[in-house]
């Protein structure tokens, strides 16, 4: 006991000093706080998408664009609306907004469209549907907000707002050579309108280099679809309402049942708690693989250097062994106690220091005990299965690359878990989930991936009683591998070989010729 | 007294090879005791069997005392034939390392083992990582790392090769002051003259079995007189001398094994003025010659039981 606690220090203070340690220990949170944080990042710093329009219809690019001015009045009015409500951040806003927070704050959700067509467009019906103290109030700002409006930058918008659309694209006058100008890269894109929109498409082009990136075109469909399907209903002398009711798709609205029979609504949770086991999965399939993958390279270090013989004089193979899979164990926990740690501090932080909504509580995911309790158990269950069969592949081969061609069937097996990870996640009661929970390579991500099904406790009781045996025996089987094989040199030994040294009892060394 | 370590028809083979052919031994305890044998002779495998490394198909050991080593691992300090240190783990860390799995305390083996290290000129490596040591330092890191705990059995396996002449002879003074603590050390090793200098007793194995076993000076004596000749000159013609049964010429030394009826005399009068004599004596026949000369007339009776 003492000696292999000798050797796990050992082996711990050995890791603690690779490179590789402290590069997984960071590397992780810095990957996390990136894919968090890089969305919001990314739509910040996107450039400004210059456009221009060449309208034959002679109305409809007109009509997008006071709809556009009305829509982002709209969107800034509730930027301005939700600061003043809060008491935050006011000072930064534009004079005009600032002006109008006040306002906004007491505007109910029916009035805001009527102000902000008042305020954008001088749209006097809109003025008509307003109280007579928001009437005035509008009536007021109305033209300061205009003379701010037509001047400023797409920089300046996206300091209130990312938004609203004069925050992402720009229009300018159609003039010269459109298809040079896009060329030259001075224009993102052009955007043709046909003779008559109301009749059909065509004529209707979308002029660009970039291929990849369509929301300036999307956003610019919808807009102008908006307005010609309210000119065809006008021809066509049906009301709005009517066209309404008449394309209303049937929906159902999703609810639960809770544990008692009790019907719920379904939250934000609800999705999250459903989804949450894949990713744990993700990061136990991860985390198992990379630290049994340690243990195989200090197996292996320990067999080139020939050090494995020096130490067979003091400890006992088993000794070793047991000392090395419990040293490379906590330094395994370590590092994923990191990980998670500082994945549940990002998703709790970050997106709220970078001002996006803070909408994703994993708070309740990471008290349910589903979840980290069984992510630590099958973690250290799994680290285990696994570490004795890579000990056993490290103390046979030499070489990290005779290693490789042995761990090709284990890197199949391993995939399974995750390729039927989706599957499993959409039906964790199903037969498919069930029977692969009684395979014990695959029980610890099965189960995981199960988890907010939740399987029956009997399952919970039967699939890891199964998994420990298989533990026992392979453990069994890979310290006998290990006995012969950390001393051995030459080619790697063939299958019929290593099952010999299986069935050989301790106290007898199997046949095998020294080369 | 009783042996340090008795073997008993001990039997190992693997598959077809028979590595150890039935091998009866006794090592005294307090003695330095020479394994010699050609290499592949199975050297090797006898001295795993005794770490209870591998295991004998058949036949018995006894290891001070004990029926197998595992139990008494404390007591010895083996050097394998394949020496390996951790070479991102300091020299001084390493001693340390091995006195504790050997079941010293932390302080206890840090300050002994650097105080070895320092003994034996490597003060200033203490601090320095293993892969920065050159071959005959790492070789002795190793070799101090066997004895931190003060073993009262020793076995080297080859504890010479690799080392230069002032390394070797580093490595013989600690084994012969371990003899002085009457403490057993077995090396083995297939440069006889290291073995004739400071073992007291040696066995000659090949091919698994043995072929002499004995006193160094029994041994030596049973290969009879030889004559021994410094030189200058092209000794070219030494081998072509009437009477002579055996010439081991190594240039400007050369032993030979006369044929009976043959004295020294006549021998002599055949080199005078052909080459320049520098020393010309009569002793007992070196290891080398009797380690040759049994070795060849073992090969020419394959399979015959020990000589």
């Amino acid at each position: 006991m003492r000696k292999s606690l000798l050797i796990a220090q050992r082996e711990i203070m050995a890791q603690l000093k690779t490179k590789g340690f402290w590069i997984g220990i960071f590397l992780f949170p810095v990957i996390i706080t990136l894919s968090i944080a890089a969305p919001v990042f990314l739509e910040r710093s996107k450039s400004v998408r210059t456009y221009a329009v060449r309208d034959s219809s002679g109305w409809l690019a007109a009509a997008v664009e006071r709809e556009a001015a009305a829509s982002d009045t709209r969107r800034l009015l509730l930027e301005a609306q939700k600061r003043a409500v809060e008491k935050k951040d006011l000072e930064t806003l534009p004079p005009v907004l600032r002006q109008l927070a006040p306002v906004a704050a007491k505007l109910p959700p029916s009035q805001l469209d009527s102000a902000a067509r008042a305020l954008a467009l001088g749209d006097t019906m809109a003025l008509g549907a307003l109280n007579a103290e928001n009437r005035a109030a509008v009536l007021a700002a109305r033209g300061e907000y205009k003379a701010w409006w037509d001047t400023a930058t797409a920089r300046s918008i996206r300091s209130v707002s990312s938004g609203p659309s004069r925050a992402k694209y720009a229009r300018v006058p159609a003039t010269g050579d459109l298809n040079k100008r896009v060329a030259d890269e001075e224009l993102f894109a052009y955007l043709e309108i046909g003779k008559d929109p109301v009749k059909d498409n065509s004529g209707f082009t979308f002029v660009s280099r970039n291929l990849t990136d369509e929301d300036l075109k999307d956003w610019y469909e919808n807009q102008a679809t908006e307005l010609v399907r309210k000119r065809r209903l006008e021809q066509e002398r049906i009301s709005p309402k009517t066209a309404a009711w008449l394309t209303n798709e049937t929906k159902f609205t999703q609810r639960t049942v809770s544990e008692t029979g009790e019907q719920a609504a379904v939250g934000m949770k609800d999705r999250l708690r459903q989804n949450a086991p894949m990713v744990f999965v993700y990061i136990l399939w991860i985390s198992i693989f990379t630290i049994t993958q340690q243990l195989l390279l200090s197996t292996i270090e320990e067999k080139s250097t020939r050090i494995s013989e020096v130490l067979l004089s003091s400890v006992s193979p088993v000794q070793l062994m047991s000392g090395k899979i419990v040293g490379v164990a906590t330094t395994g926990l370590l590092m994923i106690g990191t990980w998670v740690l500082t994945a549940f501090l990002a998703v709790k932080f970050i997106p709220r220091l970078l001002g996006a909504p803070a909408g994703m509580d994993f708070s309740g995911i990471m008290s349910d005990p589903a979840f980290i309790a069984g992510f630590v158990v099958y973690f250290l269950l799994g680290y285990l299965l696994y570490s004795a069969i890579l000990i056993g592949i490290g103390s046979v081969v030499n070489t990290i690359q005779e290693a490789q061609a042995l761990m090709t069937p284990i890197m199949m097996l391993l995939m399974l878990p995750l390729l039927a990870m989706i599957p499993i996640g959409r039906d964790p009661n199903g037969t498919f989930a069930k029977v692969m929970s009684y395979i014990p390579p695959f029980t610890p991500f099965v189960m995981m991936n199960r988890a907010a099904g939740p399987p029956t406790m009997m399952e919970y009781i039967t699939t890891t009683l199964l998994l420990i045996s298989a533990i026992v025996v392979t453990l069994w089987a890979a310290a006998k591998i290990f006995r012969i094989g950390i001393l051995m040199t030459g080619k790697p030994p063939k299958a019929r070989e290593i099952l010999q040294w299986i069935r050989t009892p301790v106290g007898m060394t199997p046949g095998r010729r020294e080369e | 007294m009783s042996d340090a370590i008795v073997l008993d028809r001990v039997r190992k083979s693997f598959g077809d090879f028979v590595a150890v052919n039935d091998i009866s031994l006794r090592v005294p305890r307090g003695s330095i005791y020479g394994f010699l044998g050609p290499n592949g002779a199975g050297k090797t495998t006898t001295i795993r069997m005794m770490m209870s490394i591998f295991y004998p198909d058949s036949g018995s050991i006894n290891i001070l005392g004990e029926p197998n080593s595992e139990q008494i691992k404390d007591r010895i300090g083996y050097l394998p034939e394949e020496k390996g240190l951790y070479k991102n783990m300091k020299a001084g860390e390493h001693v340390a390392y091995f006195g504790r799995l050997k079941g010293m305390s932390k302080k206890v083996a840090r300050t002994k083992g650097d105080d070895l290290l320092r003994k034996f000129g490597l003060g200033d490596w203490i601090e320095a990582k293993c892969k920065a040591l050159s071959k005959g330092m790492g070789q002795k890191v190793q070799i101090l790392a066997t004895l931190m705990h003060d073993p009262e059995l020793v076995i080297l396996d080859e504890p010479f090769s690799g080392l230069d002449p002032v390394n070797t002879e580093v490595v013989r003074d600690l084994m012969l002051d371990l003899k002085r603590q009457n403490k057993t050390v077995i090396f083995s090793t297939h440069v006889m003259e290291q073995a004739e200098q400071i073992c007291d007793h040696v066995v000659l194995i090949n091919k698994g079995h043995i072929l002499l076993d004995g006193p160094v000076s029994k041994v030596r004596s049973s290969g009879g007189q030889t004559v021994q000749l410094d030189y200058e000159g092209n000794g070219a013609f030494l081998k072509t001398l009437t009477g002579v049964t055996r010439v081991n010429d190594s240039g400007q030394h050369c032993e030979f094994v006369l044929a009976s009826g043959t004295d020294a005399d006549d021998l002599l009068k055949q080199i005078v003025g052909r080459v320049k004599v520098r020393r010309f004596d009569t002793r007992e026949a070196s290891l080398h010659e009797i380690f040759v000369r049994a070795v060849g007339g073992d090969t020419i009776k394959q399979g015959a039981p020990n000589a």
